[in-house]
């Protein structure tokens, strides 16, 4: 028999969305010492709290953003979902800027992923050696087999529903597909006729009875946090237990710097609540803010850049739309975006001309991201308006093309300061050939599968999804930020969990990569597997 | 009709609830009749952009300009018209901003007040004392040029063209397709939380959505039309 070790679906209430137990949350002093203080609650952060506090550690996470109850803060609508990203400023450079805020950052409670659409592959075997396989990237101090009984734990959590899935290492789902709509039947018969496979899924939405989580009820808002609970984050999939077993998620505060001994050892954090600057001592701290406030929390405190790494080889996916045009409604707004996906095309194939290669996905914008696609593609005034009236008429598949790791890619502080005194992050972005080739070839790819289904005309646009990478993990500490337990070379109590360890992103969503890395990490720390003093001496 | 003219022939006029300019492919739909089966936070936000709050980030002369350029870049060109521009001062004059400024742009509050000037700059090449005093043609002149990151000089030497397009008309088209007459307009479900949706097949929809009763692939059409580049298909 299988030992329950996550209660939070059977935590969480029937009648209502919000977390429940937060009334009777157990609570810290700020002198208290806790076992573990956790910067982010987002997918790293949330199950490296769960997991330890189930070890009988002590812990306080601590939030930038609010701790969110769908029923009253979250609303079936585009505009009206504007609080839960990440909105306060950013500068963005390069040659290829990328757009922050709603496209790839979060706020709050359950981080990233209360607006991510639901897309939970897996990592392939490859991507952890795409330098000894393809002379490109790096290749990670871990490998797949040491990730795969935490891929199968957490796709057990989340839970994942969708077809067998034949790619990178086979496996199955615990919850099986979802029906799909019409924009992603077309967009299936077009990639069939074309020899090009694809399969249901892979999403972390519930497709039947799971404890108190409704099933999906297909109203499409997965992008604006699901008011439903069907969809996972960890708000809904791990929050709950972590709460139960003695867990503080202090909201609404927000860390500036982490606090050392001024040797090898931080003592703490200081953070801002209400006004305040306050310092909650801790024996550990993990860092878990995702790829941009990560490396900026580190730099803001002159810590893990002996080797000047910190902040580099930040990635984000080419991730191209084409939309095709049918003659039939398909109405793309219902059911979640993510529906039917392929990785036919994920490993390097010599003839394309570039290493690596990238995923097939379907996407299905609503009327304001469809909007900003009919304007990328040139129009405005009277043709925008009668584009957008043929809104039903349109299917639209994306790719999430592998960007190759650079360190010029780099997170720095700005010159400017947010509200708490602290350096805003700059973020300079710029593709190299290898990239633009790879969504060259991703764009052709989802035109012909589009013209195969029948579609009159089609209209593309070029954007980027997600963020990993700025404090990667490297074998040596000249290559990296942290080794292969997450600690930041040359401290010996200081750890980084969340997306900006990996050192290469695959064409695969990152979120339940993280949760993994989250999960093997907490395996180790609770079996004391990970050493107590640094591995390596203090640069 | 040919070279930048109205609508397409044929497009009809909506008979329930009300689009922007009262045209659209669904005319027996309004979404609004469905709203008692919205959740309450939802219908709250979608109701309050019915009747936003008067102007308190822009100043007259610089709402002036800006309403005729929202109402030019959407082809608002009669009543009822989607209050953009409320909506946009709305978000501004709260700070609701998001979450990122290209390394060669002011900040995106003070963006749109170099663009107010810099509509008038251009307006008086035009020989018109602002923009919103300029005709019908120059404003579509003015537009198109700015969409095609045409404009120079004054504001515009320092002020990148393209990024600025970019910034204000991510502004522009969430205020505008946020709005439920712009759903009628084309035939988008709406929030449908918490009852969902059922009928999620190829030209299926729900009992309570709209029939579509009017269909052109825009494509083609807007290439015949030369609708991309009003002002070179004037005559």
């Amino acid at each position: 028999m299988k030992v329950v070790d996550n209660n939070s679906r059977f935590l969480l209430d029937v009648d209502r969305r919000g977390v429940p137990g937060r009334d009777r949350m157990r609570t810290y002093r700020d002198e208290d010492e806790v076992d573990l203080l956790i910067v982010g609650c987002g997918a790293g952060g949330s199950v490296l709290a769960q997991r330890l506090a189930r070890h009988g550690w002590r812990i306080v996470v601590l939030e930038a953003g609010p701790f969110w109850d769908p029923d009253t803060d979250w609303v079936s609508d585009e505009e009206g979902a504007h609080p839960i990203y990440w909105n306060a400023n950013r500068i963005v450079g390069g040659e290829d800027p990328v757009e922050l805020g709603k496209n790839n950052c979060g706020h709050g409670v359950g981080g990233s992923m209360v607006h991510f659409a639901g897309y939970t592959p897996r990592f392939h075997p490859s991507d952890f050696e795409t330098l000894t396989r393809d002379g490109v990237g790096a290749d990670w101090p871990i490998a797949y087999p040491e990730l795969k009984p935490h891929y199968e734990r957490v796709e057990r959590e989340l839970p994942v529903a969708g077809q067998h899935w034949p790619w990178g290492d086979p496996h199955g789902y615990p919850h099986g597909p979802h029906p799909i709509g019409g924009a992603a039947e077309r967009a299936w018969e077009g990639a069939r006729a074309c020899g090009i496979e694809m399969r249901v899924g892979p999403v972390a939405i519930t497709n039947g009875t799971f404890g108190n989580r409704p099933h999906c009820i297909y109203r499409g808002f997965c992008l604006q946090g699901c008011k439903v609970n069907a969809k996972a984050s960890p708000l809904v999939t791990h929050v709950p237990d972590a709460l139960e077993h003695g867990v503080e998620i202090r909201a609404d505060s927000m860390a500036i710097r982490i606090e050392t001994d001024g040797m090898d050892a931080c003592t703490g954090v200081s953070y801002v609540r209400d006004g305040h600057e306050r310092r909650q001592r801790a024996s550990a701290v993990v860092v878990a803010g995702y790829s941009i406030e990560s490396p900026r929390l580190l730099l803001n405190s002159d810590l893990g850049n002996g080797a000047d790494q910190v902040g580099r080889y930040v990635m984000v996916q080419g991730a191209p739309q084409v939309a095709g045009r049918f003659p039939e409604t398909l109405r793309m707004y219902k059911g979640p975006p993510p529906e039917v996906s392929s990785e036919q095309f994920y490993e390097t194939d010599q003839t394309r001309g570039f290493a690596r290669g990238f995923s097939v996905q379907t996407v299905s914008p609503l009327p304001i991201g469809w909007a900003e696609h009919v304007l990328a593609d040139g129009h405005w005034g009277k043709a925008l308006r009668e584009y957008m009236r043929d809104y039903n008429h349109w299917s639209t598949l994306g790719a999430l093309s592998e960007l190759l790791p650079r360190a010029e890619n780099r997170v720095s502080l700005a010159d400017q300061c947010d509200s708490f005194g602290m350096p805003i992050a700059r973020f300079d972005y710029s593709q190299c050939d290898n990239d633009r080739a790879n969504i060259a070839y991703a764009k052709a790819t989802l035109t012909r599968i589009l013209e195969a289904a029948g579609a009159q005309d089609v209209l593309t646009i070029d954007r980027y999804a997600h963020l990993v990478g700025g404090c990667r993990m490297s074998a040596t500490a000249e290559q990296g930020v942290i080794d292969s337990d997450h600690r930041v070379w040359g401290m010996s109590n200081l750890f980084v969990c969340d997306g900006s360890v990996m050192p290469t992103q695959g064409s695969a969503n990152p979120a339940l990569t993280i949760m993994v890395l989250a999960s093997r990490l907490a395996e180790r720390l609770a079996a004391k597997q990970v050493e107590a003093q640094p591995s390596a001496v203090a640069l | 009709m040919h070279g930048g003219g109205g609508d397409p022939d044929g497009l009809p006029r909506q008979r329930r609830g009300t689009t922007p300019q009262m045209h659209g492919r669904y005319p027996d739909f309004d979404v609004l009749e469905q709203s008692e089966h919205w959740d309450e936070p939802t219908r709250r936000a979608v109701l309050a952009r019915l009747d936003p709050p008067s102007l308190r980030f822009f100043d007259a002369t610089q709402a002036r300009t800006l309403t005729a350029f929202c109402d030019t870049v959407l082809a608002q060109d009669r009543q009822p018209r989607v209050p953009v521009l409320q909506l946009v001062d709305a978000k501004l004059h709260e700070g609701r901003l998001d979450g990122f400024q290209y390394d060669d742009m002011p900040d995106d509050r003070e963006t749109w007040r170099l663009v107010a000037r810099g509509l008038d700059e251009a307006a008086a090449e035009h020989d018109a004392a602002s923009y919103g005093d300029a005709d019908p043609e120059s404003r579509l002149a003015i537009c198109e040029a700015f969409a095609e990151a045409r404009l120079s000089g004054g504001v515009w030497v320092e002020l990148p063209v393209a990024h600025a397009f970019a910034v204000v008309m991510r502004a522009v088209l969430a205020a505008f397709y946020s709005h439920p007459w712009a759903w009628n307009e084309i035939g988008f479900g709406g929030p449908a939380h918490p009852r969902g949706y059922m009928r999620l097949g190829i030209g299926q929809k729900e009992p309570w959505e709209g029939e579509e009763a009017f269909v052109i692939d825009p494509v083609a059409d807007v290439r015949e039309r030369g609708l991309d580049h009003p002002t070179e298909h004037r005559g």
